[in-house]
């Protein structure tokens, strides 16, 4: 009996132990290492053979309760940001109706659910996304390649996706061929953005023009 | 149970251990140790920092005075936290600080040989553990984890000396040396390989 309990007190001990001995990845964590700046982009495009590009002129804000297109000044300093370089990586800014080669939809996502199913730029289907009729193709869908692993988590994120606009004449759909998640705490924190942005191109040394 | 009995008596012969039976202590002890562990190999390229977050514990049942059987647990827990790099995928780059983490608990099943009489001042031995570890992988990138828990195939050879508070005492100052070899892939981990010092008391209880 004494042996029992002995043996029962150790193993509380012991479990004791175990929770308490190990080092907390999160608590000394700070906001800059929390965020994490991922890319995917389709390595059997030549993305020197775009030219121009045409960002969209507000935010889809996408959340599982509404829907909204904003322009904050967060949004704005945020797509100021994307095109600042775009613009130094060579490509040259027009008007949609102008016929660019590459269009620009930026989204702030934020889900609450807690699916854990997804696919690949799951956030081109939620209601608020843009509808290719924005960029002149009406009732044509997005595809995004399915290499493009995107991590599935409730948070608040940045989405940049980049689409050709330029090969887009046969299947019906406007195909990403870049995409940007900013993702962690303070994304949608304007004091951010610049560092944010600049990370995602400065990690896609491919995404440049070639001089004309 | 009984066979078991018949088999270790029969390797203790072949020792040429003929002192059976001559129990100076109680036959069923219980061990407490610190530990730290030094990882090696594909698991110290994954999060080289040594482990002071660790220990280890155990209880034994003495056969005779030579050769003890037994059970024992530990814990150890490896971390590096790596600055923020781009990390290069298939079409895919992730920016991120990583933090790096592996947590392990090994169950093992142990045997002891001493190599001096209980009345010794010091009494060193050898041991080999053989068991389990459940194995808790947690890599994060900035604040995101990636996760998986898995058990694998250890073996622990030790080497250690037990002394005597005090002849035929019997609580007993520990220190051993311990090697690790586990079964354990997974990512970029090929393999675990550890070195691990303890040091703590022995206790004889019952």
């Amino acid at each position: 009996m004494k042996r029992t309990g002995l043996l029962l007190s150790m193993i509380a001990v012991g479990a004791l132990l175990i929770s308490s001995c190990r080092k907390d990845p999160l608590n000394d964590m700070t906001a800059e290492e929390s965020r994490i700046y991922v890319t995917n982009y389709d390595e059997q495009v030549d993305f020197s053979s775009y030219k121009t590009f045409s960002i969209v002129d507000s935010v889809a804000v996408i959340s599982n309760r509404d829907a909204t297109k904003e322009l904050t000044q967060y949004d704005a300093k945020l797509l100021a940001s994307i095109k600042a370089n775009l613009t130094a990586n060579g490509y040259a800014e027009v008007d949609r109706n102008a016929d660019p080669d590459l269009a620009v939809n930026v989204s702030r996502i934020n889900t609450t659910s807690t699916s854990i199913g997804y696919a690949p730029g799951y956030w081109s289907g939620w209601p608020g996304y843009w509808d290719p009729g924005y960029w002149g193709y009406p009732g044509w869908n997005y595809y995004f390649p399915p290499y493009y692993s995107v991590f599935q988590y409730n948070e608040k994120s940045v989405a940049i996706d980049m689409l050709d606009l330029k090969t887009a004449k046969d299947d019906n759909q406007l195909t990403a061929v870049w995409n940007a998640m900013l993702r962690g705490t303070g994304v949608w924190n304007s004091d951010n953005i610049d560092t944010m942005v600049k990370a995602v191109f400065d990690q896609s040394a491919y995404l440049k023009t070639s001089a004309n | 149970m009984k066979s078991i009995k018949v088999m270790i008596l029969i390797l203790a012969g072949t020792l040429g251990v003929h002192t059976a039976f001559a129990q100076s202590r109680p036959p069923v002890s219980f061990q407490l140790n610190y530990s730290i562990t030094q990882p090696f190999g594909s698991l110290s390229d994954y999060a080289e920092g040594t482990s002071f977050r660790g220990w280890n514990a155990g209880f034994q049942y003495s056969l005779n005075d030579r050769l003890s059987l037994g059970v024992k647990a530990g814990f150890a827990d490896f971390y590096e936290r790596v600055p923020r790099a781009v990390y290069p995928g298939k079409g895919e780059d992730i920016s991120a600080v990583q933090t790096r983490t592996l947590q392990t608990i090994p169950i093992l099943a142990a045997a002891q040989y001493n190599f001096a009489a209980p009345e010794a001042r010091v009494i060193p031995y050898a041991g080999l553990g053989i068991g389990v570890a459940s194995m808790s992988y947690e890599k994060y990138w900035g604040e995101f984890v990636e996760k998986r828990n898995k058990w694998a195939f250890q073996v622990s050879p030790e080497l250690g000396v037990n002394v005597p508070f005090g002849k035929y005492s019997p609580v007993m100052f520990n220190a051993n040396v311990q090697y690790n070899y586990a079964a354990y892939k997974f990512q970029e981990i090929s393999n675990f390989n550890t070195l691990q010092a303890n040091i703590g008391l022995k206790f004889h209880i019952q």
